[in-house]
């Protein structure tokens, strides 16, 4: 939903001289699956071993009783993401400028909440404003 | 409609237990244990945050093509979203 969301999103954001990419700790085939089922103008970034993920520190380890919840849905999450570990990183979006500085940062641990895409370009008009 | 309130929409239907998912009470408690858990353990507070220095990455597209945050931002600013993933 978010990202179809973000694909709604995208010409305003490409308006703004801004780029849009989305990461997920899942292997490039299902990021592959998603991409064409959804049309995606933007690319889909496999995090392997949620690298990247780390560094933006948004990894946690599912506890063992979701472990099996998921397994009973059949969200095998050690298959998705090549990985035994069963780690997500918590839903989060972030701007970051040209100086290679965040500048809008939103981080939810609960993620049935994400932030309005219009929201993301309303930041990003207010900071082609006023560069720096 | 906003995202929040498809996002809402869901939640709504699929915590009624009715179908399409029929989900046990069970199964939704355990879903808001783990969420609340994970809002108490306060992990979010730890995440980078505005004012940050982003970390520079090089990952793989969907299409195996290698994409550099250092690319992307020689062109403009960059939105990053992070993800679960497909399921």
């Amino acid at each position: 939903m978010e990202l179809e969301a973000l694909q709604t999103a995208l010409p305003e954001i490409q308006r703004l001289g801004a780029n849009l990419i989305a990461i997920a700790p899942e292997l490039e085939k299902y990021g592959r699956a998603i991409h064409r089922r959804l049309n995606l103008g933007f690319d889909i970034l496999t995090d392997r071993g949620l690298q990247v993920a780390e560094q933006f520190r948004l990894v946690y380890v599912l506890p063992d009783y979701l472990k099996t919840l998921y397994s009973q849905f059949g969200s095998k999450l050690d298959e998705f993401n090549g990985e035994d570990a069963y780690r997500l990183p918590m839903p989060a979006r972030y701007i970051v400028d040209q100086q290679n500085v965040i500048r809008s940062a939103n981080v939810n641990p609960d993620y049935t909440i994400r932030p309005e895409p219009s929201e993301t370009v309303s930041t990003l008009e207010k900071l082609t404003k006023t560069p720096g | 409609m906003t995202l929040q309130q498809k996002l809402d929409d869901f939640k709504a239907k699929f915590e009624s237990g009715g179908p399409p998912y029929n989900a046990p009470k069970s199964t939704i408690e355990t879903m808001h244990r783990a969420t609340e858990e994970l809002r108490r353990s306060g992990l979010a507070e730890h995440a980078l945050k505005t004012g940050d220095r982003a970390p520079a990455f090089t990952l793989n597209s969907q299409d195996g093509n290698p994409i550099s945050s250092a690319g992307l931002l020689a062109k403009g600013p960059l939105v990053i979203t992070f993800f679960r993933g497909h399921w």
